[in-house]
């Protein structure tokens, strides 16, 4: 026989199951398990993202730190029009990273030494997700080899590295005008090489 | 400008776009080329083209676990750290105190910055963005469909201390302009999307000044975005 069960309160909702977009709803009202499974899902991406650029796990770490408790301490509002709350979390933390930079000068004691002290990704992922960012990944690094090595090397240094083209120039030693005319090149030959990037982003 | 210069001028706007949308202009080149943007559909739709990759380039990196330790910090540290709202639509507060007239001198201030704005070839009621007129660094644009406009800033500077962007609306030529509940600031990388709420049928302009927080009655300051709809 049927009986109604009585409750008292509504099942808390399993967050783990929310798009993203939800997820920034709750953050916004300032919900902080939102917010700790919005860092779950994006954190490896933010480490690697940093740790690529800073070149040290312990300053990789400081940057991603930062970049979340920027987004919790604001309160921002992702801009859903400018691509998912994956790219938008990575535009953060890669602007933290130009950020420190370009006030610390630390690019100069990047390297990646301390490599063996950071966790590699294991292959193998069990979420579909995962799986289809590492084809992603793997069609991206695959396009970014593809491209001539001069036009590889300046995309790197500016996204990567956080150099401006000037600086560029004059590490490479080439006039402004032929860094940015690389810079263009490149890109536009991964525009045409990754399709449509828009179908890519995570 | 003889064929030649036009073609160097070409050139180098185009590799700025490049070197934008990689970041790898300084804060003063930066600045122009944005300006530059205002006024060029070429490079906003090779920038947005751009921009498309240049989100993905983090795909390439290497992919590692972020420690554990990492996000215990965190957590720790959002434990001790309440939030104090939102910070792109926070809650209107009444305003006891007197506000500033508001008459001539802004309605010349509105008119000196906007300018003929380019809106999409879609018909007027179809979906479309129009690009704002921005005072100093960042862009806008407001994004309106049918029932709905939606303001985007991006690498705008922050309100001062104290202070709130507010939205305001215009109705005809040198109808009254109205507050609305829209009440933003940018989060650290100057960003924002803020729902524009209330029935857009006649609005001619849309803006946002900076008022003290809460927002206020009557624009208190000149705008520094303005979007024009036609």
């Amino acid at each position: 026989m049927f009986r109604p069960t009585l409750s008292r309160r509504p099942p808390r909702p399993d967050l783990s199951s929310l798009a993203d977009e939800d997820l920034m709803a709750r953050v916004q009202e300032g919900d902080a398990r939102a917010f700790e499974v919005i860092f779950d899902r994006h954190a490896d991406a933010a480490f690697s993202l940093a740790y690529r650029m800073c070149g040290r796990r312990i300053t990789a770490e400081d940057v991603v730190q930062e970049a979340f408790l920027s987004l919790w301490r604001s309160g921002a509002r992702y801009d859903r029009t400018r691509g998912g709350v994956r790219s938008w979390v990575l535009g953060v933390v890669h602007n933290r990273a130009i950020d420190l930079f370009r006030r610390d000068s630390v690019r100069t004691s990047r390297d990646v030494s301390d490599e063996g002290a950071v966790e590699r990704m294991a292959a193998p992922d069990s979420t579909e997700g995962e799986v289809h960012r590492r084809e992603d990944a793997s069609e991206v690094q695959g396009a970014l080899q593809d491209l001539p090595d001069d036009q590889r090397q300046v995309i790197e240094l500016a996204y990567f590295g956080g150099f401006t083209h000037s600086e560029i120039a004059e590490q490479l030693k080439l006039p402004a005008g032929t860094v940015k005319g690389r810079m263009r090149l490149g890109l536009t030959k991964l525009r045409i090489s990754l399709g449509d990037p828009s179908g890519a982003l995570p | 400008m003889s064929d030649k210069d036009r073609i160097a001028s070409d050139r180098d706007c185009g590799g700025d776009v490049a070197a934008y949308a990689l970041g790898a202009l300084d804060e003063a080149e930066a600045q122009t080329f944005r300006a530059h943007l205002q006024e060029c559909a070429v490079c906003q739709d090779e920038l947005a083209a751009f921009e498309q990759v240049v989100n993905i380039l983090p795909g390439s990196a290497p992919a590692y676990r972020a420690p554990r330790r990492l996000r215990r910090r965190v957590m720790n540290a959002v434990a001790e750290e309440p939030r104090h709202g939102r910070a792109s639509a926070p809650r209107r507060r009444a305003l006891p105190r007197p506000v500033l007239a508001f008459g001539g001198a802004f309605a010349l201030a509105v008119a000196a910055v906007v300018v003929v704005l380019a809106v999409g070839s879609s018909g007027p009621r179809s979906p479309r963005v129009v690009n704002a007129q921005v005072v100093g660094s960042g862009s806008a644009s407001l994004r309106v469909s049918r029932d709905h406009a939606e303001l985007v800033v991006h690498r705008f500077q922050a309100p001062p201390a104290g202070q709130i962007y507010e939205v305001w609306l215009q109705r005809g030529k040198t109808g009254a302009v109205t507050p609305t509940k829209a009440l933003f600031s940018v989060n650290d990388a100057g960003d924002a999307a803020v729902d524009v709420p209330g029935d857009l049928h006649g609005v001619t302009l849309v803006m946002v000044t900076r008022e003290p927080a809460g927002g206020t009655q009557k624009p208190t300051h000149p705008p520094v975005i303005s979007a024009a709809l036609d």
